[in-house]
């Protein structure tokens, strides 16, 4: 690598700054829509569960695509960063692509596939375009909490070179084929993604050229510059201190996980503290460092600047202390497929210590993590079929108005039309409505979950696995306001373990019920008339709740403990 | 005399755009209304009559009339439509409240979804169930339905929208359904969904249903009253109805199902840009529209503007994705942003220039309006920069302050630390990269290069905007016509008269019986005919487009194809794969491909339509250059003293040099140095950059 060139530092105008960075998201944004488009995996596709970036030649982010779910914040550049450990720049020619999937130096599950590519400009490392996108199948066991280790969970690539100077390594490629279970769609994503870094890489030197840049290194300092003041400014602006909250989840039933975290506030800085959080598990929810550094950042971003671009800059104010061995940094080898079942409880807790200072920027708790229904058999053609469905609860109330019924947070994972879930899977839907009752009482109530009726119409025997929490600890309220539903889950009417998988034959029904929001505010200062509106639409049937002094205004033990 | 002559009404939100055509010279006369929303039709009618008096027309002669309107799209955001109830299959009422279950904003927690179109007392359920395949699984409950009905009507519903699950594979039911009920309830207007979009997805289909009905009463009237005001005003031509796919269709249709006028207006704007398009010899256009708060973009090859199979209507954020109603309908491709000669710009929290989406729009306005307005905008850093000229804007009919709009402009530079100048064209630089990397994105999803498109500008502020949006994309062309006001109008008078239809086909490539596709595509071909044979249009010249929706197996977004002529499995892949190349550079290894809903476009050229255009009152003068002025040209270094003429002079075939401004009432057109420049026929101003 040259080192003897960028003499003097190079400096951006307000104009030029602005026109530059708007190229910049429009080129990630770009390859985005091409990755959705080509895409074969319905997460990818109608979830957007996906990253496009461009970083420097450190790996720090420059931008990041617009749509992208809030998983992979800061995620994707951190393993280029680990891709430059493994490959220094001076083992790095044009053309090269690198992949991983690793649990730990990726997104903390495997499906996640993350391809990277350097980018010369003058025989010089500049840049890296990255993509991170969920394959459709990675082998293994299918997606549930069941794993004990990560080899149970499919294939791990660790960080190599998938091209070596444009040419494929076709063992690699062979080995990928073999261990999963749709070799030609898993195949067909990881082009679309490869494809995505090719346009990246094309626009940004088509714009390094118009705009006379050798390389990208005063562009980002000044870029992560103006970020990183921006995210101080929001957080010097909250009072110091340390705030704490915890919340218990449904873990594995039987032992529910408490979470512990201290959020400190200091000048302009944030240091989330998981220290006291519960041990590691052997079953696939605990949630890798990646993944809780994504969650937290979320959660902050949401209360602090929502409108800031995700870069580098933003997230250097904001450090993350997690005990090694804890669930929210597990180590090798456990397993983590389904890492949303405590990652998607952090941003909640961020607002539960937020939410002290700045009650009004955070919401009651969500009847998230999402629910997901995962099935496998075999179809009449004697073919092997694997599906997942998802099903979202309702939203947590906040200080404008009730919590939103059925949407996912804080991800952003559709739910498949009954249709077609139906033309996939020998599957008969009954019902799919909402759950009148479940949102949280309160001045604004919670969104509501929903109640599906599933019957399998199936000869041959169907595996059920779930991604299912809130079943024993369902979202709190705050301000006064009332817990939402917690979930339920039947098989023929009985109330199941979710954690565990079951086999339906045919005529066997599988009830879920997503949870409620939390209610936001003392449910007996919601006015008449929005409690009229609630009992005529049906959105709520039981108003005691609201009556003037008429229930017990003692929280309950699943109501987040917060100091 | 003959009814020869064809009028066109294009009522917008806040002017009626009129114009008659006379097909046998091009002769066209223009004339603005403003809109009057309690009734639209008197304003149309007012506008006619002056329109008439200013172009000493007759209206018995004229033949025909084509409307395009927003009113629907209106009452669908201001949600004034009728009182809509839905009959859906029991288990299934929530669908249109629970829609997608996706945010369209991650970081927002206090987002707000749109409401759904029926309110949920009145989403009653059927007793029914078919299966995925169209069999019955559940026989449709009939008294069961009338009495769900019975109760909704009792209420005071008046319109109703009927979607079974999996209707779009055998519309038995909801068909059964409906002839019951219109025979207990005639008063009540029924929508079904297997007649209006007979597509896989339950909560799209549902809402384009709903959405039907929820304006089809208002449609009704305001169709019928238009028809007999017309009539009333002496005009013996019959009434056409613009769609959203660029087509024509009657009254009867239109009163059918109303929901695919949503986008009516947008589409005759893009059909104009067309149609100036082909009369400069451009095969590919980039039609840029630009007005007070956004612009549209629409893509038009080979003289036919792109249309998409759906589009989201009544967004609660304007410019966010997702935050609208999925409306499965035909439509022309547009792409809106926020940007507009009323955009405000700003230092963001970053600390460089932002301009837009917010908009001071006319109310109140740019600063130099003097109404108000103390935040700069894009019209006013136009003026600093010579581009518009404070002592003819509007016609000259409308006094605007400079020394105000400077002392804005200087005050925002002096936040960001850029001199005067540097500040005035970040503005305009940065408000046109904001619509050239829409465009970019666009164009690239598309599968094409800016390079091969000319751009077209219409609107207010596109003619002063588009030679540097134009640079920025690489287009060495940009075509300025006449009377940027009235181009949707004269628009719809070109527009064929033309129906979409689709039929779902689930099937993969290998198992299609090839007949049963040949007898879906009669199908179609007959019910488009139908329609299309009773608007007089000239059928023998029809153009029939079959296409079909594509993937991969286990994609689930599909493509849409064009078939080729015949239907063999081999050419259809062929076609299938070529398709998909252009949009994504490769196709998968090994991957089988499989239908998932034919579609057929039948479109027929209406009398009248085509031909010339001679605006009245164009190329009267021989004193064009009106003078000359200080214009900002960064490429030539900065202020450059640039001649100015005046658009209604210039003859036809007037060559000229850039850099040049044109002025016309309703806008300027600023062409920069390096320029070679010509008048074309229809009074277009074409500009092209030299290489």
């Amino acid at each position: 690598m040259n080192d003897n060139a960028s003499p003097a530092v190079r400096s951006f105008d307000a104009v030029e700054l602005e026109l530059l960075w708007r190229r910049l998201i429009s080129l990630v944004d770009e390859a985005a829509a091409a990755l959705v488009r080509t895409s074969f995996s319905t997460l990818v596709r109608e979830s957007y569960d996906f990253s496009c970036v461009v970083t420097d030649a450190a790996g720090q982010s420059l931008v990041q695509a617009t749509e992208s779910i809030p998983s992979f914040i800061g995620t994707l550049p951190e393993t280029v960063k680990h891709f430059l450990r493994f490959f220094p720049p001076e083992t790095l020619e044009p053309g090269d692509v690198l992949i991983t999937n690793d649990l730990w130096l990726g997104t903390g599950h495997l499906p996640d596939i993350t391809v990277a590519k350097p980018i010369f400009r003058g025989g010089r490392l500049v840049a890296f375009s990255a993509s991170t996108a969920h394959a459709p199948d990675i082998g293994g066991k299918i997606r549930s909490p069941e794993p004990r280790e990560v080899f149970e969970e499919g294939l791990q690539i660790p960080p190599l070179k998938l091209m070596r100077a444009g040419v494929t390594d076709e063992t690699l490629v062979a080995i990928l084929r073999q261990n999963v279970r749709t070799p030609d769609q898993t195949l067909g994503d990881l082009w679309a993604q490869v494809v995505a870094l090719d346009l990246m890489e094309e626009r940004l030197h088509v714009l390094m050229e118009q705009a006379q840049l050798a390389d990208l290194t005063d562009l980002a300092a000044e870029i992560h510059r103006r970020c990183e003041a921006a995210m101080r400014n929001a957080i010097a602006a909250l009072p110091d201190g340390t705030y704490r909250s915890e919340i218990k989840t449904d873990g594995l039933m039987d032992t529910p996980i408490t979470i512990r975290l201290a959020l400190t506030v200091q000048g302009d800085s944030i240091t989330a503290d998981f220290t006291g959080t519960d041990a590691q598990v052997d079953r696939a929810i605990n949630c890798a460092l990646c993944y809780t550094y994504a969650m937290v950042m979320y959660g902050v971003k949401v209360c602090t600047s929502p409108g800031l671009p995700n870069n580098e800059g933003a997230w250097r104010p904001i450090s993350i202390v997690a005990p090694a061995g804890c669930i929210v940094n597990p180590q090798f080898p456990s397993p983590g497929g389904s890492r949303m079942l405590i990652g998607h409880y952090l941003p909640m807790l961020v607002f539960g210590c937020l939410g002290q200072i700045v009650p009004d920027r955070v919401m009651a708790a969500c009847g998230s993590p999402m629910w997901g229904m995962n099935q496998s058999g075999v179809n009449a053609n004697g073919k092997p079929y694997a599906n997942m469905f998802f099903f979202n609860g309702g939203m947590g109330g906040n200080v404008h108005g009730d919590g939103i019924s059925c949407l996912s947070w804080p991800s952003n994972v559709s739910s498949t039309a009954v249709e077609i879930s139906e033309h996939i899977a020998p599957l008969r839907f009954h019902h799919k409505r909402l759950r009148p009752d479940s949102g949280g009482p309160g001045r604004h109530r919670g969104g509501l979950g929903q109640e599906i009726l599933i019957e399998s119409r199936s000869e041959t025997p169907i595996a059920v696995s779930f991604l299912a929490e809130r079943t024993i600890f369902p979202a709190f309220g705050i301000e006064g306001g009332r817990d939402g539903a917690a979930g339920v889950l039947s098989i023929n009417g009985d109330k199941v373990d979710p954690k565990r998988q079951y086999v339906l034959k045919a005529g066997d029904t599988i009830s879920l019920g997503t949870p409620g929001g939390g209610g936001h505010g003392d449910p007996r200062d919601r006015p008449a008339a929005a409690i009229a509106r609630d009992l005529g639409t049906g959105h709520v049937t039981d108003a005691s709740a609201y009556r003037q002094g008429g229930i017990d205004t003692a929280t309950s033990d699943s109501a987040m403990a917060r100091r | 005399m003959a009814a020869s002559l064809s009028l066109g009404i294009d009522i917008g939100g806040t002017f009626t755009d009129l114009v008659v055509l006379d097909p046998a010279d091009g002769r066209a006369v223009i004339w603005k209304e403003s809109t009057t929303p309690d009734d639209p039709s008197r304003g149309a009618i007012t506008g006619l009559t002056r329109l008439l008096e200013k172009g000493g027309i007759a209206p018995g002669s004229i033949g025909r009339v084509v409307h395009a309107t927003t009113l629907f799209t209106n009452a669908l955001i201001e949600r004034k439509g009728a009182a809509t109830g839905l009959l859906t299959t029991d288990g299934f009422t929530d669908v249109l409240e629970i829609g997608r279950e996706r945010k369209y904003e991650l970081y927002d927690i206090f987002l707000e979804m749109p409401a759904p179109l029926v309110p949920r007392p009145w989403r009653r359920p059927a007793r029914e169930r078919l299966a995925q395949d169209g069999s019955i699984e559940r026989p449709l409950d009939l008294d069961a339905a009338l009495r769900e009905v019975e109760a909704l009507v009792a209420d005071g519903v008046t319109s109703l929208a009927i979607c079974f699950l999996h209707a779009y594979a055998n519309p038995v039911h909801e068909r059964m359904a409906a002839e019951a009920i219109a025979k207990r309830f005639p008063g009540l207007s029924i929508s079904i969904s297997s007649d209006l979009a007979p597509e896989i997805r339950e909560y799209p289909r549902m809402v384009t249903t709903a959405a039907n009905a929820y304006v089809r009463p208002i449609a009704e009237t305001y169709l019928d009253t238009l028809e007999a005001a017309l009539k009333r005003a002496g005009i013996p031509g019959g009434l056409f109805l613009m769609l959203s796919n660029g087509g024509l269709t009657h009254v009867a249709e239109a009163k059918r199902a109303p929901v695919q006028l949503l986008e009516s207006g947008p589409a005759a704007g893009a059909l104009a840009g067309a149609w100036f398009g082909r009369h400069a010899g451009l095969d590919r256009v980039l039609a840029f529209d630009m007005g007070g708060t956004t612009a549209k973009l629409a893509l038009v090859d080979d003289g036919d503007p792109l249309v998409a199979w759906g589009f989201e209507a009544a967004r609660t954020k304007r410019f966010l994705r997702g935050s609208g109603l999925p409306v499965q309908i035909a439509t022309v491709e547009l792409i809106e942003i926020g940007a507009g000669g009323g955009s405000i710009a700003r230092r963001s929290d970053l600390g460089t220039l932002h301009v837009g989406p917010e908009s001071a729009g006319a109310q109140p306005g740019p600063v130099c309006y003097r109404r108000g307005g103390s935040e700069p905008t894009v019209t006013d850093s136009d003026l600093a920069l010579g581009y518009l000229n404070a002592d003819f804007f509007l016609g000259g009919t409308m006094r605007i302050d400079a020394g105000a709009a400077g002392a804005a402009l200087d005050g925002l530079a002096g936040t960001l630390g850029l001199d005067a100048t540097r500040g005035a064209f970040g503005i305009h630089d940065v408000v046109n990269e904001n619509m050239a990397g829409a465009a970019r994105v666009a164009i690239a999803e598309r599968g094409r290069v800016p390079q091969d498109y000319a751009l077209l500008a219409t609107g207010g502020a596109a003619p002063v905007h588009a030679w540097h949006v134009g640079r920025k994309l690489g287009v060495t062309r940009v075509v300025c016509p006449p009377g940027a006001g009235a181009g949707s109008t004269i628009g719809m008078l070109m527009a064929p008269a033309r129906i979409d239809r689709v039929a779902s086909f689930n099937t993969r490539l290998a198992d299609a019986e090839w007949q049963e596709v040949a007898r879906i595509f009669s199908a179609l071909e007959a019910d488009a005919m139908a329609v299309v044979g009773e608007t007089g249009a000239d059928i023998a010249r029809r153009d029939i487009r079959r296409l079909a929706d594509m993937r991969y197996v286990g994609q689930g977004s599909e493509i849409t194809v064009a078939l080729p002529e015949t239907l063999t499995p081999e050419d259809v892949l062929t076609a299938f794969e070529a398709a998909y190349r252009r949009l994504f550079g490769r196709t998968p290894p090994g991957a089988a491909a499989q239908f998932v809903a034919l579609r057929l476009a039948l479109s027929a050229p209406m009398p009248g339509s085509g031909g010339t255009l001679r605006l009245d009152g164009l190329g009267g003068g021989t004193t064009a250059l009106k003078g000359k002025r200080e214009v900002h040209f960064p490429d030539a270094g900065g202020a450059v003293t640039t001649p100015v003429y005046d658009r209604y002079a210039l003859p036809v075939g007037t060559r000229l040099e850039g850099p040049a401004v044109f002025e016309e009432n309703e806008s300027t057109f600023i062409v920069g140095p390096d320029a070679r420049i010509e008048v074309l026929a229809d009074g277009s101003i074409l500009a092209e950059r030299a290489v």
